[in-house]
């Protein structure tokens, strides 16, 4: 009989020949030597690979291992945390005191145009590394980056002018937010819809390059590096994406953070953009309003109505505006071509950077205000502002010793750790946020993030609380412990933080250290309250 | 002769960890974890992570990722361990599990190409592989285990993967093709092409 082939000897050897061919190779194995030394040499392979690799590589030698390894790991990180922590706040303030050329401006990470590059620099990393990562969880972290960056945004809005069109914005985006589950969803590469495709509900639709170029009955929510719209949206459009093109129709508004949003189509409603380059194309018409927080604002199309911008830049004007024109930049330019049918109203920090050409019509008043940062501590609001706030703080602080002396104090005490407390508050400070998103995607669930999010919020305001009723104690040494003797001590405390806080470059650093410390006190005082007392 | 009769008594005493749980049976630890109780899924991550993280560790390549990937294989569990039906044994079931993580993550880190999917004709693969000589066990035997550990984590992933989930998993074929989303077929091909591969570069230099 003629011999078998080493494939299947070998897949007797594993066990996987049928049982009547096995039954036959076994009755030739019986009668053929080669093939015997064959199946045997085999099985010693198998028995060879297998032990070898149940010889675990040492650093998987014992769970033990495993998780001390973790530790150092996370403690590494840690440190790397803190020192990137530490740096970033000395280099804060080395650059917001450096002089920087207006060209160079959106490269600050520490200005608002800055910022904004940075931001949409590190979401394009996070999607383009991370897309195929994330596909089950990514509308639910689309959303969350997205309510994340809502909040900055509001911040950074509500401290201009658009305090209520911000606010708007934000209300709408989270009511958005919440269906979201209910939704057509399409992820990859390259996300299309093709010119004769309709699609009737909502779609999210999430890639490195979204196109659209057919119809879409809902809203379209696209998250991409690139988002092309040439088809038609019936609703809304929300963009998160490095460059969004709209060339289409959008009959509802349009939402966009992008880091360049063009429009050259025609949008039925108001635009709400936050970019680092927003335009609205000679061939672009928007039919109501614009309110927009950008680095840099061109528009050479149609606004129907009002015009309300936030920018770091230069605003440039050449098209018509159907009402007024607000605007907070570096500079403002209106062409021959310009028409504003409303009031201009401009907010610049140097008149020579606001060019208004000769040709440019407006119908309403020109209101150019020249905007010089005039130092905090000669405007009494300051003052008012330090003093309630520092009321509100002794309040906070007189309810704690009220409610949870015990807590209260032992926490106030646990601020003497020093080096331990604020290595622990520097994790918490900068661990908690990506815990808190690690929940919120994971298991339990965005409720109990959202809960954890306002402790930690709470717990960074009464950091400073701990650590001034610490340094009070430490300064006066009461020798009895009232309310009153700890109430003094706070008061001290704060007084003295306050004013340090103050201090140029100083200041930064040790209300950074504060944190961390009263942070860290809180933390490791928790953890000791939550463990079974041992003694009574 | 006491330490005889003890050896006999307790299996396989185990360090650290609860104390109630370590006495138990793995099937009523099991059973308390499918009831959700958070101190069984302790007890089967005392004993499995390291079986658990050996196969993450050789699949993925890297320490991080293979801890990232025990992390979640144990995470899930608390939902996953409901499905488990005690139709093949536990370590088999759990390895299957982690397997499946990895595999997920591998094809993640090639980014939707689809490492395990090329459409070959696994019969024909294995005609190919024939005519090749092969110097059988007898090269690899003689090995250092360092040394054939070395080289098996340093295989192709399409070799490694087949190989690491049949000699560490103790999967059978078929599950390692549901697992891959191939035929069967293709998974003997590549395990055996895996195995010469493995005995090419484990073969003494003939210079």
């Amino acid at each position: 009989m003629e011999c078998y082939s080493e494939q299947t000897c070998a897949l007797a050897v594993d066990g996987e020949l049928a049982a009547d061919e096995a039954q036959r190779l076994r009755d030739h194995l019986a009668t053929c030597r080669r093939c015997r030394e064959l199946v045997d040499a085999l099985r010693a392979e198998n028995h060879v690979l297998s032990e070898s690799l149940h010889e675990l590589p040492e650093e998987a030698a014992s769970p033990e291992g495993f998780f001390h390894r973790r530790r150092s790991w996370v403690w590494g990180d840690l440190a790397v945390m803190a020192s990137v922590l530490a740096l970033g706040s000395i280099s804060s303030i080395w650059f917001n005191d450096l002089n920087i050329p207006a060209a160079l401006e959106w490269f600050n990470p520490f200005s608002a145009s800055g910022r904004t590059n940075l931001i949409f620099s590190l979401f394009d990393h996070f999607a383009s590394g991370g897309t195929a990562m994330l596909t089950d969880y990514a509308a639910v972290v689309g959303f969350l980056s997205l309510l994340l960056l809502v909040g900055g945004i509001a911040l950074l809005l509500g401290r201009g002018r658009l305090r209520q069109p911000g606010l708007r914005l934000l209300i709408v985006l989270l009511a958005l937010s919440l269906p979201s589950f209910a939704l057509e969803k399409r992820h990859g590469e390259f996300v299309t819809v093709a010119a004769n495709e309709t699609v009737d509900d909502t779609l999210v639709a999430a890639g490195n390059t979204v196109r659209m170029d057919g119809v879409v009955n809902g809203d379209l929510l696209a998250f991409g590096r690139t988002v092309e719209v040439r088809g038609t949206v019936k609703g809304d459009l929300l963009s998160f994406a490095k460059r969004t093109v709209v060339s289409g129709n959008v009959e509802g508004r349009i939402y966009t953070f992008s880091e360049s949003l063009d429009l050259d189509g025609q949008l039925a409603h108001s635009l709400y953009g936050f970019a680092q380059s927003l335009r609205v194309n000679d061939r672009g018409h928007v039919g109501e309003g614009v309110v927009a927080a950008a680095g840099d604002f061109s528009l050479e199309g149609e606004v129907k109505r009002s015009v309300d911008l936030l920018t770091s830049g230069n605003a440039d004007v050449s098209g018509s505006i159907g009402r007024d024109l607000t605007t907070s930049g570096v500079s403002l330019t209106l062409t021959n071509t310009a028409r504003v049918g409303g009031n201009l109203s401009a907010r610049v920090r140097q008149l020579k950077d606001v060019h208004i050409a000769d040709g440019a019509t407006i119908a309403g008043k020109r209101d150019i205000q020249v905007h010089v940062r005039k130092s905090q501590f000669t405007r009494p609001r300051f003052y008012f502002h330090q003093a309630v706030w520092f009321a509100a703080a002794m309040l906070v602080g007189w309810l704690g010793l009220l409610l949870f002396p015990g807590f209260f104090r032992a926490t106030t005490q646990a601020v003497g750790s020093g080096w331990l407390s604020l290595a622990l508050g520097v994790g918490i400070l900068a661990g908690v946020p990506v815990a808190l998103i690690v929940i919120a995607i994971t298991l339990i669930g965005l409720p109990i993030s959202l809960m954890l999010f306002a402790v930690y919020l709470a717990a960074l305001y009464l950091a400073k609380i701990w650590v001034g009723a610490f340094l009070g104690r430490l300064l006066l040494k009461p020798s009895g412990a009232t309310k009153g003797d700890w109430m003094l001590g706070l008061l001290v405390g704060l007084l003295i933080l306050t004013i340090v806080g103050f201090i140029p470059y100083l200041g930064g650093l040790v209300r950074l250290g504060v944190v961390c410390l009263g942070l860290g006190a809180f933390a490791g005082q928790l953890y000791r309250a939550s463990r079974p007392v041992i003694t009574a | 002769m006491d330490a005889k009769r003890n050896m006999a008594k307790e299996p396989q005493p185990r360090e650290g960890g609860t104390r109630q749980m370590e006495g138990l049976g793995l099937e009523s630890v099991i059973e308390r974890a499918q009831a959700h109780d958070a101190e069984a899924l302790g007890e089967i991550y005392r004993r499995y992570v390291r079986r658990v993280f050996g196969l993450c560790r050789y699949m993925l390549n890297s320490r991080e990722g293979a801890e990232d990937a025990t992390g979640e294989v144990f995470l899930k569990l608390q939902r996953s361990i409901e499905s488990y039906d005690g139709s093949i044994p536990f370590p088999r079931w759990l390895l299957r599990v982690a397997g499946n993580q990895c595999i997920d993550t591998l094809r993640r880190r090639q980014r939707g190409l689809k490492v395990f999917a090329e459409v070959e004709d696994g019969a024909a693969v294995l005609e190919a592989a024939s005519s090749e000589p092969s110097p059988l066990g007898a090269v690899i035997s003689t090995q250092e285990r360092s040394q054939v550990r070395d080289t098996i984590a340093r295989l192709p992933e399409n070799y490694r993967v087949p190989l690491l989930l049949r000699y560490y998993g103790d999967l059978s074929y078929d599950e390692i093709a549901h697992e891959l989303g191939v035929e069967k077929n293709y998974v003997a091909a590549l395990i055996f092409r895996a195995k010469q591969e493995l005995r090419r570069r484990l073969a003494p230099r003939s210079k």
